[in-house]
């Protein structure tokens, strides 16, 4: 059934990306925690677990410590809808977003740059030695990160000549034959480091921990409890999901809708989930097989990630 | 067939080397193949003065009259290094300092890399030439080493990889010599691109920019093997902890070889580019040369090091000679490198002698020596006076040619900086040479007995007289030799 | 598709050389660093096959199978037996941190890109447009051989300069002569075995041989 307006078309298809997304997120981190019990052993936690979690923290009380302004109550707020905003207009199940032509990768970028820096804010505002630690670690990653992820796709809008993320996705899937270039290649694996380096996982940061030594995400959420944190703990798992389902679209993006009929969106989602799925999968298991990384390495490991964008953008030049 | 004469008298005796336990008598083995070296080169210098020259090999080997003239200087230092093999290793053995089967490896590696020399000259082909000065680095490595020292260890390591850094550079700039004579527009065959008389023919037809590049590469890295700043900082170290007849012979003729790879390098660009960039070029890493040899010499302790920073000296100069370009400078230049040659490893076994006899190489801890041993001291004394250029040594003439032949290019300014630079470096030695030498005697004269040392470092000495005042029977065959690359 | 199927070939080889590159300027352990070494070498060997199944030229196919062996096999393998007697085999103290070294390898990737343009322009071709990335790899080696303390570590630098040379004289003019082919390959393996036993002496006789101390010999 087509949708005959483009704009209806955007609307429906934004609104599908959010839900999409936002049940996604927690259902990634959960069956990344499943892999990660299997293959230690164990039965673990059902996959649906963490939107359980997130069920049980809504009907909380939250509680606000004493000295913390109104930093501490907005971050949530800020980083659930800056992440809402960036999944808005992703290219993730279409190419044909609401506001298309805002869609550009610098966009998306600062978008869930905003997140992380309010949460690192409110780490701050608690007045806790944890929180100050953790805010200064997860700049640092993010200020090493970030230079690597524009980079990156800056290689790959090289090769699309364009920056607008759905025109990148949709180029792609004109041109088939691009997946194999060095180009993508060393993008993709720039992008696997950044990615890895900005939703806090192994070998990074680990998101299990509450030791002061290993803390980095986790130190800046520590003062939150009940809604609050149910809504930062949402906004983490939806950076998490709409990272992992950009880094397929770019990379391979058959399977995204790039018409205008209902059903292609329905099979556009179940794409989606098999793709991010695999790569959960992929990073849950790298995940198992390092251990974390003294922090003085993690430059090293960034930095690693950025020549390899570097790289790919020169030989995007070359290869012309 | 004399090429090839050439080759064979170093390969038999390496050959030898290899297959017999040491026995004194490979030692003079190895000095005998050295003077069928120089024999053989005379008679290329002959058959080349009749204007064409010898092939070999299919080509693959040429001799010409510059090729003829490099086979001499080998064969005339290489002469010279290897009389003092027998006596040399015999003591080392004799004080256990080395065992027979490291003397026979340092008379096979002797061998071999003046094999290496000499293919190097006799090369038709830049790629040829290219491998074999590089199989002279590999060659020459172990015997940096000989002795066995950390400083020895650590001078053959430093050895090692600079010049391979820089025979890298050197392949760079040939392969991108290649890649302008492929594209040059002009239809040769491929294998002939790098043959050097192909090379020479298509010249004017070379695209500029490349063989700018191919040439700067080619300056860089052959420069490394030649000591030219700023890439000398091996020659110091290695030519001090070799054993004196290898410094002789690196120092001698090593440095030379290289230096002619860079002439054939740059007749080429100079058919390509015209002389102005190729002449910029050789003037920057000369008068480099010059100013840090001058700057190290003022406060040089070490004797060996004292000798390898002149030969750095000495480098700079023939580099400015090749600057000039004329077939004047060319001419004096060929002649420098002979004397340079002869000069040079006197001075290195002798003070090879010296620091056995007296057990040390600082300069701090030796004097008197004409006094204490007259005719070691009388030796040395004498090739410092012909290394510092003085008359009827050959390098006076050969240096004062190089000035006017500069000057005859408008360099004059490079002549005034280059005098310069010499007074610095003559005061220097003569106050060196003046503590070495001069004082007197707190025991009786230790006469020397060996009459292996004495008669060939005089005979040196006496030759490079003869040619600083006799022209014939150089002078045509300078001539000639200059005409080729001029 | 023949076309784009050969420069696509091209294209991933000579980039996985530059990667092997950088990726010995990232990585402390010196197996991973030989390991890459033999990577590289098998790189290049496929550079110089494809080029050669393109041109139908017999001695390029040849040289492809010498860098195979010498390059992908030899020079590991007795890169290998050095550190075998080395039992330091990290590279504990370079002289510039990792983190900048790969800030410094990504500029000199830049710059080598801006300053070979002008090559390439005297021949465009699908083969030649590569060259900035053998340059590049001649750059980072150069940069490794200046800032690395051990011994092992310069001699992989030197390696690499060697490698970058000959992608960049295989792009350029696909191979020069054979026989200037075979000595350079002769010689990089004398070298490397050249260097192998100058560390085995000198280990067994002084113990260490750390180039950082290395003073001895100076003005």
């Amino acid at each position: 059934m087509n949708i005959n307006s483009p704009l209806a078309y955007a609307i429906v298809a934004s609104l599908l990306q959010v839900v999409v997304i936002a049940l996604g997120g927690p259902l990634l981190l959960g069956l990344m925690a499943k892999v990660r019990a299997r293959a230690e052993e164990r039965v673990g936690a059902p996959i649906h677990q963490p939107l359980r979690d997130l069920r049980k923290l809504f009907t909380k009380e939250s509680l606000r410590a004493r000295h913390s302004s109104a930093v501490l109550a907005i971050a949530p707020l800020v980083i659930l809808g800056s992440t809402t905003l960036a999944v808005v207009i992703s290219p993730l199940v279409t190419t044909h977003p609401l506001l298309r032509s805002s869609s550009d990768l610098f966009v998306i970028v600062y978008l869930l740059l905003t997140g992380s820096i309010a949460v690192a804010l409110a780490g701050l505002d608690a007045g806790t030695a944890f929180g100050g630690m953790g805010s200064s670690r997860a700049i640092t990653i993010g200020a090493l990160a970030e230079p690597a992820l524009l980079v990156a796709v800056i290689a790959l809008s090289i090769q699309a000549h364009t920056s607008n993320l759905p025109a990148i996705v949709a180029a792609t899937i004109a041109h088939p034959v691009w997946a194999a270039t060095p180009l993508r290649l060393l993008a993709l694996a720039a992008l696997v480091i950044v990615v890895i380096a900005e939703t806090g996982r192994l070998p990074v940061d680990n998101p299990h921990s509450h030791l002061e030594l290993t803390m980095i995400h986790e130190a800046m959420i520590l003062e939150y409890a009940g809604s609050d944190l149910a809504l930062v703990t949402l906004g983490a798992a939806m950076r998490l999901g709409v990272l992992c389902a950009l880094l397929v679209n770019l990379f391979v993006p058959w399977g995204v809708a790039t018409g205008s009929s209902l059903l292609g969106l329905l099979v556009a989602v179940l794409f989606l989930a098999l793709k991010t799925s695999v790569l959960a999968v992929a990073v849950a298991l790298i995940e198992v097989h390092s251990a974390k990384l003294r922090l003085f390495r993690v430059p090293e490991l960034l930095a690693g990630g950025f020549v390899l964008a570097v790289l790919a953008v020169v030989t995007g030049l070359v290869t012309r | 067939m004399l090429c090839v004469l050439a080759l064979a008298f170093p390969l038999v005796a390496g050959v030898i080397a290899l297959a017999m336990p040491w026995r004194a008598w490979i030692g003079w083995v190895s000095a005998l193949s050295a003077a069928g070296v120089l024999g053989v080169g005379i008679a290329l210098c002959v058959e080349a003065s009749s204007g064409t020259a010898t092939t070999a090999l299919h080509g693959g080997l040429r001799a010409d009259s510059l090729s003829s003239f490099m086979v001499v200087v080998i064969g005339c230092v290489s002469l010279l290094a290897t009389l003092q093999t027998p006596r040399v290793m015999g003591r080392e053995i004799a004080e256990r300092a080395t065992t027979p089967r490291h003397a026979s490896l340092y008379v096979l590696l002797m061998q071999a890399f003046i094999t290496c020399m000499l293919a190097a000259v006799l090369a038709a082909n830049l790629g040829v030439l290219w491998v074999a000065v590089e199989a002279t680095t590999i060659a020459t490595t172990f015997l940096v080493s000989h002795n066995r020292t950390k400083k020895a260890f650590e001078a053959s390591w430093k050895y090692v990889v600079l010049c391979s850094v820089g025979i890298a550079l050197a392949f760079f700039g040939t392969v991108l010599m290649y890649f302008a004579a492929l594209h040059s527009g002009v239809g040769a065959p491929h294998s002939a691109s790098l043959n050097w008389t192909a090379l020479m023919a298509m010249a004017p037809h070379l695209n500029h920019g490349v063989m700018r590049l191919a040439l700067a590469l080619l300056v860089l890295g052959y420069g490394t093997k030649v000591g030219l700043a700023p890439t000398h900082s091996w020659l110091a170290d290695a030519h001090s902890q070799a054993p004196a007849p290898v410094s002789a012979l690196m120092s001698g003729v090593l440095l030379t070889v290289a230096f002619y790879a860079l002439l054939r390098c740059k007749a080429i660009a100079d058919a390509a580019l015209g002389p102005a960039f190729p002449r910029a070029l050789f003037l920057v890493v000369g008068l480099l040369s010059l100013l840090v040899a001058a700057a190290l010499l003022i406060a040089q302790r070490d004797l060996k090091r004292m000798l390898a920073y002149s030969s750095v000296e000495h480098m700079g100069l023939l580099a400015l000679g090749a600057a000039a370009g004329s077939s004047l400078a060319i001419s004096a230049v060929l002649l420098h490198m002979l004397g340079h040659g002869l000069t040079k490893s006197t001075l290195f076994i002798s003070s090879g002698e010296i620091a056995h006899a007296e057990g040390t190489t600082e300069m701090a801890k030796v004097t008197a020596l004409l006094a204490r041993r007259p005719v070691l001291g009388g030796i040395f004394g004498c090739g410092l006076v012909a290394l510092l250029g003085l008359p009827p040594f050959s390098l006076f003439i050969s240096e004062f040619a190089m000035a006017r032949a500069e000057v005859d290019a408008g360099l004059w300014w490079v002549v005034a900086l280059s005098l310069l630079c010499l007074s610095v470096i003559f005061v220097s030695i003569t106050n060196h040479a003046r503590h070495l030498l001069l004082g007197a005697a707190s025991s009786r004269p230790m006469v020397l007995n060996a009459r292996s040392v004495a008669v060939p470092l005089v005979s040196a000495l006496v030759v490079c007289a003869f040619i600083g005042v006799v022209s014939w029977p150089l002078l045509t065959l300078l001539h000639a030799a200059a005409h080729v690359v001029a | 598709m023949n076309g784009s199927f050969y420069v696509g070939a091209l294209e991933l080889a000579a980039g996985a050389v530059l990667v092997c590159a950088v990726i010995t300027l990232w990585r402390r352990q010196i197996r991973t660093i030989v390991t890459m070494l033999r990577l590289q070498g098998v790189a290049l060997a496929v550079v110089a096959g494809v080029l050669a199944w393109h041109e139908h030229d017999l001695g390029l196919a040849f040289t492809a199978l010498l860098v195979l062996a010498v390059k992908g096999g030899l020079v590991p393998w007795l890169l290998r037996r050095v550190v075998r007697h080395d039992p330091r085999s990290r590279e504990t103290a370079p002289l510039m941190n990792v983190p900048s070294s790969l800030v410094a390898a990504a500029i000199l990737i830049v710059v080598s890109y801006i300053v070979t343009s002008k090559l390439t322009d005297l021949a465009p071709s699908g083969a030649t447009r590569l060259v900035p990335i053998g340059v590049a790899t001649v750059l980072v080696g150069y940069f490794m051989l200046v800032t690395r303390r051990r011994a092992v570590s310069q001699i992989v630098g030197l390696l690499l300069v060697d490698n970058g040379i000959a992608l960049v004289t295989f792009l350029l003019t696909s191979g020069v002569p054979l026989i200037v082919e075979l000595g350079s390959t002769l010689d990089v393996l004398l070298v490397v075995v050249v260097l192998q036993v100058l560390v085995v002496n000198a280990n067994a006789q002084h113990g260490s041989f750390e180039s950082d101390e290395m003073r001895e010999l100076r003005d």
